[in-house]
C-alpha cells in the first residue's frame, strides 16, 4: 500500500515539474526583457523616474512581424521605460489573465498588442481607472477613458508595396497571402492590390483562415506559383514559410510589420515597417498631462509612423528608393488615395 | 523428495506415495483491514476434482490467485508436485504448467481464437506471429477433448459457450497439469454444464488435476472427488460426496442451519392479478427482443422464468414494470385493468412492484442513505409529508421499522447504501417494495450474487408474499432457485416463451432442454 | 485560369496535399499504435514541436539534414520513456498527463528557441528526390514521386506498421493489451512492457512528424504546430484505429485543405467565402468521424491504466 502511495505521489510531482517547466518559458523569457530594460535603466540614470510598463502580445518577440513591431517600437522610446512582456499569449483567456496580473501589480502603461484583446479590456480597464491601456490595432476606444487606441494605416504602405510590385514582376501576377480578414492584414492587402494594380498588374488573394499556421502559408505560396504568379507577399507572423517557398524559387517577396529581409536577403525588396514610437511618444505625453487615454492615434507614412525600408541587397535598391519617396510624397501630399 | 506430507482429509482416494500435484500448508494472506485467508492448507492430486466451496468473500479467488501468481502469501507454504515453489507472475505459472479458466473470460474478443490461444508463447517463428501452426495444434486437441470451435474466428462471435472452450483450450495447449476453474458453470445452460464435464472428466482421466470453484452445491456434488468448504477465509470443512449432502456443506458455507428450499404453505390461489397478452418488445440494439408472449399469474401465485440470460427475460421484466415500451397490439393487465399505456408511477399505484435485476443501477441510488432508498417510490405520498413538507420524524420511525423487519444489517439507517453488502442492498429493496403489499410483483435476479443467509431470508419473504395473496414474476437463472419456489415454470428461449409447467412435474434436465430450444422430445416434466 | 493549365494545378494541388499530410500521417500512425495498446496520447502536438524545434537547430547549427532528422527523431524517443514512465508505470492519467506533455513541448520548445535561436533564420529544407521511372510518369509522377524522402517514408510507414501490428507477435501483444490487458496479463503477456514499447513507437514517430514539417518549411516559430498533433488524434478516430484509415484521413485532411488554397488562389472563392471554406478540412474530417465512427469501437481498455486486482 505504501509503495503505491509513493508512486502516485511521485507521479503528481513529475506532472508538477512537467507543468512548471512549461509556465516556467514565459517567466524567464519576461526576466530575460527585464534585464536588458534594467541595464538600459542603469546607464540611463535613477530608476525611480522610470515608468513601469508592461505588454501582452499574441506571438513571439522576434516574430519578424506584429508583435516585434511593438517591442523595438517601446525600446526604440526617449524616456526610460522597465518593460515587462508577455508574448505568446495566443490564447485570448491568458492574455486577459496577463493583463490584469500587470494592472493589479501597479505597472502604469499596458499595451494589449491585438485587436482580439478588446472585449477582455473592456472589463478590465473601468476596474483600474489610475492604469493606462493601450490597445491595438483598433480604431477607436470604445470609450473607454483610461484607453489609448492606436492603428496602422497599412494600406499606405501596401499601397507602395504594390507600386514596387508590379514593377518587378515579369509576368503581371503576384500573389498575396493573407492571414484571417480582418484588422491591419486587411488594410495591408487592398493597399497592396490598390497599388499593383494602379501600375498594370494582376493581384491574386488567398486568405489562410489563419494567424499562425505556417504550413498552410507555404502551400498558399505554391498554390500561387502553380499558377504563374512571380511575386509574393503576405501579412501575419505566419509568413515565414512562405517567405521560404519564395526564397527557392529565387522570386520577389514584399514584406510589412517588421523588415523581413533577413529571412531572403537576395529576395526581400522592401518592407513597410511599424514605428510605433510615434503615438506611443504623444499617448504617454499625454498621460505625463494627466490624460490617461481616451484618444485612438493611426501610425502613417506622413508621420513617420510606417516606414518603407528598402533591402540595400536586393539589385537596383537605389532606383527602387526613388520610386519609393515619389510615391510617399503623392500619398502624403493626397494626390494618391491608397483605399484604405 | 518429501513424500509423506500428513493426509489432513479423512478421505479413500489416496492412490499411491506420490506427493500430491498441488499443496498448500498453512496458508494466511492479509490485506489492509481483512484477513482474506488463515491458515489454509489444501491439496490436489493428479487425476481428481478437488471443490472449494464457499460465499463470495469467503476466500476462495485469493487463494486461486496465489497459486495464479496474482498474489504472494503472507505465511505458509505452496508445493508443486513436492518441490517448494514460489509463483511470483502468471507466467510462472504457466511455465509450472499450471492453468487458470476465469470467472470472468479472460479472452481479447478482437482477436482470433488462434490469437488468442498464441498470446504469451514464444513463437516459432521469433518476432514474427505463427497462427497456421497454432491452428493446427487447435484442431488436434480439439478433436482429442471435444472441444469443438474454429481456430481461425475472432472471439466476439463465439457463443458463452464456445468462448469457455476456448478458455479451456488454451490451458491445455500449455499443457497445464494442474488446472483452476473459477465458477466456470456461471453462464452455461444444464446442457453446456454437463458437456462442460464431460471434457473435465476426460482431463482428470489423463492424470491433470483440476480445482472446481462453485457455489452451486448440485454441481458440486456431482463432479467433485474431494470438497473442502471455506468460510471467512478459514477450512470449515473437508469431504467426499459420498460423505454428505448439500443441506450439510450449505451449513458449513454459512455457519448455520439453512433451508436450501423454502417451505410453501398450500396457498389458495384466486383470479389472475397479472395477464400479459401479446407482449414483443425491442431490445436494447432495435431487434425484436421478446416475441408475442402471453402469461397469466394469480393471485397466490409466483410463476418462475428459467432461461439463460440474454433470452428476452430482462426485456420481459422491464415491459411489465413500464421501462420498456411494448409494440402494439399488446396488452398488460394489473388486476384486470390495462396498464400498458401507463407509466411506471401509475403502474405502481395500482400495486405493481419491481426488483429490478441491476440492483445498483436500477434498485437503488448508491449515494443515497438506506432511509432514502426506502423512501424512494412512495416519498410524495400523504403518509410522510405534512403540507408538502417531509415529515422527518414519520420517516425516521418508518424507515427504522423496515430495517428492523426485514434484517438489513447496518450501522445505522443514515448510512450511505453504497457501503452495504449486495445481500443488505438487496434487503432494503425488498423491504421498500414490499412494504406496500403488492398486487403483482417483478423480482429478477433476487438473489444473485447475495450470500446463502441472505438469499434464504428473500426467499423466505417471496413465499410470504404469495401467502398474502401476491401474483409473482420470479426471473432468475438460478435453476435451484426458479424450481424450488414457482409454483409454474415459463422457459424462455430466444425471445419466446416456449413452454409453461407445472413447478410439481418440472425436473432439471426436462427445464435444461427447453431452455436450449429442444421442445420436440422432451415433455418438460 | 484557362483549360490548358488545369492538369498542371491538378498536380500542383495533390502535390501540395501530399507535403500538408505527411506530418499528419507520421503523428496519427504513431498515435495508432499508443492507442491500439490502450494508451492516449495528448501530447503528439508538444513532442512534434520539440523534435521541430531540435531538428532545426540541428540544421542551423550543423548544417546536416539527416543528423537533424535522427535528433528529431531521438527527440521524440526521449519524450516518449518520459510520457510512458508516467502512464504505464505511474498510472497518470492519460488525458491531464498528455496535456502536460503538451504544455511542456510548448513551452520548453519556445524557451529554446528564444534563448538558443530568437529571430526566425531560415535554414535548408530536406531536397525533393525523384524517384527514378516513376517520376517520369506524365502528371502523376510529378505529383505523387517528386517528395522528400521523409515524405516518402511516411507512406512507405503504413504498411510496416499494419504488418507489425497483424503479423508480428508484438502487434498482436499490442491489440491485445489494448482490448483486455487483464486477459493479456493472465497469459504472461507483461502489459506495461507492451504498452511501453508501443508509446515510445508511437512518440518516436511523433518525433519524425515535426521532422517531417520543420525540415519542409525550412525555418522554425513558436508554436509551429499550430495545433496540428491534436488535428492528427481525431484522425486515428477518424481512421478507426487501422493504419490505412489513418493515410486516408490524413490525405482528405491535406488535400482538402490543398484544394481550398488552390481555388483561393485562383478567385473561384469568393474572399467573403474564405474564411468558412478554411474551415472545410475541419468540417470534412468532423463530419468523417461523425459518420464512422460509431460504427467501430475504440480498443476496449483505452485510457485505462493497467494494474493487477
Amino acid at each position: 500500500m505504501n509503495t503505491k502511495h509513493l508512486k502516485r505521489m511521485l507521479a503528481m510531482l513529475f506532472a508538477f515539474t512537467l507543468m512548471a517547466a512549461a509556465c516556467g518559458g514565459s517567466d524567464d523569457a519576461s526576466s530575460e526583457a527585464d534585464e536588458a530594460t534594467e541595464e538600459s535603466s542603469e546607464t540611463g540614470g535613477d530608476e525611480s523616474g522610470a515608468l513601469s510598463m508592461a505588454i501582452v502580445a499574441p506571438s513571439a518577440s522576434e516574430d519578424l512581424a506584429f508583435t516585434q513591431s511593438m517591442i523595438e517600437s517601446i525600446e526604440a522610446l526617449e524616456r526610460d521605460v522597465e518593460l515587462q512582456v508577455t508574448d505568446g499569449t495566443f490564447v485570448v483567456e491568458d492574455a486577459a489573465a496577463a493583463i490584469r496580473g500587470y494592472a493589479e501589480e501597479g505597472v502604469e502603461v499596458i499595451v494589449a498588442h491585438g485587436t482580439q484583446f478588446g472585449a477582455s479590456l473592456a472589463e478590465i480597464a473601468p476596474e483600474f481607472p489610475e492604469t493606462t491601456f493601450i490597445w491595438g490595432t483598433s480604431t477607436d476606444t470604445q470609450g473607454l477613458p483610461n484607453v489609448f487606441a492606436y492603428y496602422p494605416a497599412a494600406d499606405q504602405g501596401g499601397y507602395v508595396n504594390g507600386v514596387l510590385a508590379a514593377g518587378v514582376s515579369e509576368s503581371g501576377s503576384i500573389g498575396v497571402i493573407g492571414p484571417v480578414e480582418a484588422g491591419d492584414a486587411v488594410a495591408y492587402v487592398n493597399g497592396f492590390a490598390a497599388g499593383a494594380e494602379a501600375n498594370g498588374a494582376t493581384v491574386n488573394i488567398a486568405y489562410t483562415g489563419s494567424f499562425s499556421d505556417v504550413a498552410l502559408m507555404a502551400e498558399a505560396a505554391q498554390a500561387f506559383l502553380a499558377n504563374g504568379n512571380d511575386v509574393l507577399t503576405g501579412s501575419s507572423q505566419a509568413v515565414v514559410g512562405a517567405v521560404g517557398v519564395s526564397r527557392e524559387a529565387g522570386i520577389p517577396w514584399f514584406g510589412t510589420q517588421a523588415n523581413q529581409s533577413s529571412l531572403d536577403p537576395a529576395g526581400v525588396v522592401a518592407s513597410q515597417v511599424y514605428h510605433w514610437e510615434v503615438v506611443l511618444e504623444e499617448m504617454l505625453a499625454l498621460r505625463d498631462g494627466g490624460t490617461l487615454g481616451g484618444e485612438a492615434y493611426e501610425i502613417n507614412l506622413a508621420n513617420g509612423g510606417l516606414v518603407i525600408e528598402i533591402n540595400p541587397d536586393y539589385p537596383g535598391a537605389a532606383d527602387l528608393q526613388a520610386t519609393v519617396d515619389e510615391t510617399v510624397a503623392a500619398i502624403v501630399d493626397g494626390s494618391i488615395t491608397t483605399g484604405g | 523428495m518429501t513424500a509423506d506430507a500428513p493426509s489432513t482429509t479423512s478421505d479413500s482416494m489416496a492412490r499411491s506415495d506420490a506427493p500430491p500435484l498441488l499443496e498448500m500448508r498453512g496458508i494466511t494472506k492479509r490485506f489492509p483491514g481483512v484477513i482474506a485467508n488463515q491458515d489454509v492448507s489444501f491439496d490436489v492430486r493428479a487425476g481428481e476434482v478437488h471443490t472449494l466451496l464457499g460465499e463470495n468473500g469467503a476466500g476462495k479467488s485469493t487463494l486461486m490467485k496465489i497459486v495464479f501468481g496474482l498474489y504472494q502469501q503472507d505465511e505458509g507454504d505452496v508445493l508443486l508436485r513436492g518441490q517448494p515453489i514460489d509463483v511470483s507472475s502468471p507466467s510462472e505459472a504457466i511455465a509450472a504448467r499450471i492453468g487458470m479458466v476465469h470467472q470472468h473470460f479472460m479472452l481479447v474478443p478482437t482477436l482470433t481464437v488462434a490469437e488468442n490461444v498464441a498470446l504469451g508463447i514464444r513463437s516459432e517463428r521469433g518476432p514474427l506471429t505463427d497462427l497456421d501452426a497454432v491452428s493446427d495444434r487447435i484442431r488436434e486437441l480439439s478433436n482429442s477433448h471435444g472441444l469443438s470451435v474454429d481456430p481461425d474466428v475472432e472471439v466476439w462471435r463465439l457463443s458463452v459457450g464456445e468462448r469457455q472452450r476456448v478458455e479451456i483450450l488454451k490451458a491445455l495447449y500449455r499443457d497445464a497439469e494442474l488446472l483452476v476453474l473459477d465458477e466456470p458453470t456461471a453462464v452455461l445452460t444444464p446442457q453446456e454444464v454437463d458437456d462442460l464435464f464431460v471434457i473435465l472428466r476426460r482431463m482428470t482421466d489423463e492424470g491433470r488435476g483440476l480445482i472446481f470453484i462453485s457455489h452451486k452445491l448440485h454441481e458440486v456434488m456431482a463432479l467433485s472427488d474431494r470438497i473442502t468448504v471455506l468460510r471467512n477465509g478459514r477450512v470449515t470443512g473437508q469431504t467426499v460426496p459420498s460423505e454428505t449432502t448439500r443441506e450439510q456443506l450449505a451449513e458449513m458455507m454459512v455457519g448455520r442451519e439453512v433451508k436450501l428450499v423454502p417451505d410453501k404453505p398450500a396457498v389458495t390461489t384466486g383470479e389472475p392479478r397479472l395477464a400479459v397478452q401479446n407482449l414483443s418488445v425491442q431490445g436494447d440494439r432495435g431487434a425484436i427482443a421478446l416475441h408475442d408472449v402471453s402469461l397469466e399469474i394469480l393471485a397466490g401465485e409466483i410463476l418462475g422464468v428459467a432461461g439463460v440470460s440474454g433470452n428476452g427475460q430482462r426485456e420481459l421484466a422491464e415491459a411489465v414494470a413500464g421501462l420498456r415500451k411494448p409494440e402494439p397490439g399488446a396488452s398488460i393487465s394489473i388486476d384486470g385493468t390495462d396498464v400498458s399505456l401507463l407509466n411506471t408511477k401509475a403502474r405502481r399505484d395500482r400495486g405493481l412492484s419491481y426488483v429490478p435485476e441491476e440492483r445498483m443501477k436500477d434498485g437503488a441510488i448508491a449515494e443515497f442513505s438506506v432511509s432514502e432508498n426506502l423512501l424512494l417510490v412512495n416519498h410524495d405520498g400523504d403518509d410522510f409529508t405534512r403540507s408538502g413538507l417531509f415529515d422527518f420524524g414519520k420517516i425516521k420511525e418508518h424507515c427504522q421499522a423496515l430495517v428492523n423487519r426485514y434484517a438489513v444489517k447496518t450501522p445505522s439507517i443514515e448510512t450511505p447504501t453504497s457501503s452495504l453488502s449486495g445481500g443488505n442492498i438487496q434487503k432494503v429493496i425488498m423491504a421498500r417494495e414490499l412494504t406496500s403489499g403488492p398486487a403483482v410483483l417483478v423480482a429478477s435476479q433476487p438473489t444473485r450474487g447475495v450470500d446463502i443467509g441472505s438469499a434464504e431470508y428473500i426467499h423466505e419473504q417471496l413465499v410470504a408474499q404469495r401467502s398474502n395473496g401476491t401474483a409473482t414474476l420470479l426471473i432468475s437463472e438460478d435453476l435451484d432457485e426458479v424450481l424450488g419456489l414457482s409454483d409454474r415454470i415459463a422457459v424462455m428461449f430466444e425471445g419466446r416463451v416456449v413452454r409453461i409447467v407445472d413447478a410439481a412435474d418440472a425436473t432439471r434436465e426436462g427445464i435444461g432442454l427447453l431452455m436450449a430450444g429442444v421442445t420436440d422430445s422432451a415433455p418438460a416434466g | 485560369m484557362s483549360d490548358f493549365f488545369t492538369a498542371s494545378i491538378l498536380v500542383a494541388t495533390i502535390a501540395s496535399g501530399i507535403r500538408l499530410a505527411t506530418p499528419y500521417l507520421f503523428a496519427s500512425l504513431g498515435e495508432t499504435i499508443g492507442q491500439k495498446s490502450g494508451v492516449l496520447n495528448l501530447g503528439v502536438d508538444g513532442v512534434m514541436l520539440l523534435s521541430a524545434f531540435f531538428g532545426y537547430w540541428t540544421v542551423l547549427e550543423r548544417d546536416n539534414l539527416w543528423l537533424a532528422v535522427a535528433v528529431s527523431l531521438v527527440v521524440g524517443l526521449v519524450m516518449g520513456l518520459i510520457y510512458a514512465t508516467i502512464t504505464v508505470f505511474f498510472h497518470a492519467t492519460q488525458g491531464i498527463s498528455g496535456i502536460g506533455i503538451f504544455l511542456f513541448g510548448l513551452g520548453f520548445s519556445e524557451l529554446m528557441f528564444r534563448r538558443q535561436v530568437g529571430t526566425p533564420l531560415p535554414v535548408d529544407k530536406l531536397p525533393k528526390i525523384e524517384i527514378p521511372l516513376l517520376a517520369d510518369i506524365p502528371w502523376l509522377g510529378e505529383a505523387l514521386f517528386q517528395h522528400n524522402p521523409l515524405t516518402y517514408a511516411a507512406f512507405l510507414a503504413v504498411p510496416v506498421v499494419v504488418f507489425m501490428l497483424n503479423k508480428t507477435t508484438f502487434g498482436m501483444n499490442v491489440r491485445a493489451v489494448g482490448e483486455n490487458p487483464q486477459a493479456a496479463d493472465s497469459l504472461g503477456v507483461s502489459v506495461a512492457r507492451t504498452r511501453f514499447i508501443a508509446i515510445v513507437i508511437g512518440n518516436t514517430f511523433a518525433g519524425l512528424a515535426g521532422a517531417a514539417l520543420v525540415l519542409e518549411l525550412g525555418i522554425f516559430q513558436q508554436n509551429l504546430t499550430n495545433g496540428l498533433g491534436f488535428i492528427a488524434v481525431a484522425l486515428v478516430y477518424f481512421g478507426a484505429w487501422r493504419p490505412v484509415g489513418v493515410m486516408t484521413g490524413s490525405l482528405l485532411y491535406g488535400l482538402v485543405a490543398a484544394t481550398v488554397l488552390q481555388w483561393k488562389a485562383q478567385g473561384i472563392i469568393p474572399r467573403g467565402a474564405s474564411d468558412i471554406a478554411s474551415m472545410a478540412p475541419a468540417v470534412l474530417t468532423i463530419l468523417a468521424l461523425i459518420l464512422l465512427a460509431n460504427r467501430v469501437p475504440a480498443p476496449a481498455a483505452l485510457t485505462r491504466p493497467f494494474a493487477r486486482h
